[in-house]
């Protein structure tokens, strides 16, 4: 019995409050690396990672090139909306351990990752890539930031198409 | 009658629009969502036909025609989000 409450202690699986969430908009260069070693725990065995990246030549529908994107955002709303997707993403797979939301802003040239998703776990089978995906598609619906296409004819801002409910 | 003062920024196609990305706006107190709207379309004819389609955020927080926008907010108001 006593090892038993030793061990809960070295594990503290009721005790997310310590599991590692990393939210942020910046200007600076994605780093895979020190983000991955920020979200992972000495019980972590698997990570998913998504990361969008500026497609310079589109070929789906009518093709067309992009020299570069520009991206911007309203930084103290959209860092909150990242936290709250983190939360998210916790209250649907319990089994995540570290979660790392990052945007990158300002002008970004093809083949530069733009966004970053990265959920950590104990083991692959326990809905990391579900909780990956999930991240990248909610922080598309509700995080406040955009981008504006700067191609051979001129530019263009993308359009969004998600309205958010209240509460959202 | 009693005035509100409100920051207001604007981001993406509405900024462009507006030409300029934050305003302070003096507002009746408790204006709702749906009034300010129209009281910005007065200061900045340019937004007349965009607001169906624009989000508007209260204290980093969306909110809808029906929301009172408390002193002191900071408003955004912004087209559907196109990030990551």
């Amino acid at each position: 019995m006593a090892l038993k409450s030793h061990y809960s202690r070295l594990y503290p699986v009721d005790d997310r409050m310590n599991y590692p969430t990393i939210c942020s908009i910046t200007e600076d260069e994605i780093d895979l690396n020190d983000l991955l070693a920020q979200i992972t725990l000495t019980s972590t065995g698997a990570a998913a990672i998504f990361t969008g990246i500026v497609r310079g030549l589109t070929t789906r529908g009518d093709a067309y090139e992009t020299a570069y994107l520009e991206y911007e955002s309203y930084r103290s709303m959209a860092e909150a909306k990242m936290e709250q997707v983190a939360d998210e993403i916790r209250e649907r797979w319990s089994t995540i351990e570290g979660i790392a939301i990052v945007q990158r802003i300002g002008k970004l040239y093809p083949r530069t990752p733009t966004v970053i998703i990265a959920c950590t776990a104990a083991h692959r089978h326990t809905g990391v890539f579900d909780a990956a995906r999930y991240g990248i598609d909610r922080l598309k619906e509700i995080v406040p930031v955009w981008k504006k296409e700067i191609g051979p004819k001129g530019e263009e801002w993308v359009k969004g198409e998600y309205i958010p409910r209240a509460g959202e | 009658m009693s005035m509100n003062n409100v920051k207001t920024f604007f981001f993406a196609t509405l900024r462009d629009r507006v030409g300029v990305r934050l305003v302070e706006v003096q507002i009746p107190a408790q204006t709702n969502v749906a009034g300010f709207k129209n009281i910005l379309v007065e200061k900045f004819p340019a937004l007349n036909g965009f607001m169906n389609h624009a989000l508007v955020a209260v204290n980093q927080e969306y909110a809808f025609d029906d929301a009172v926008i408390p002193n002191g907010a900071e408003i955004a108001l912004f087209p559907p989000v196109s990030g990551g």
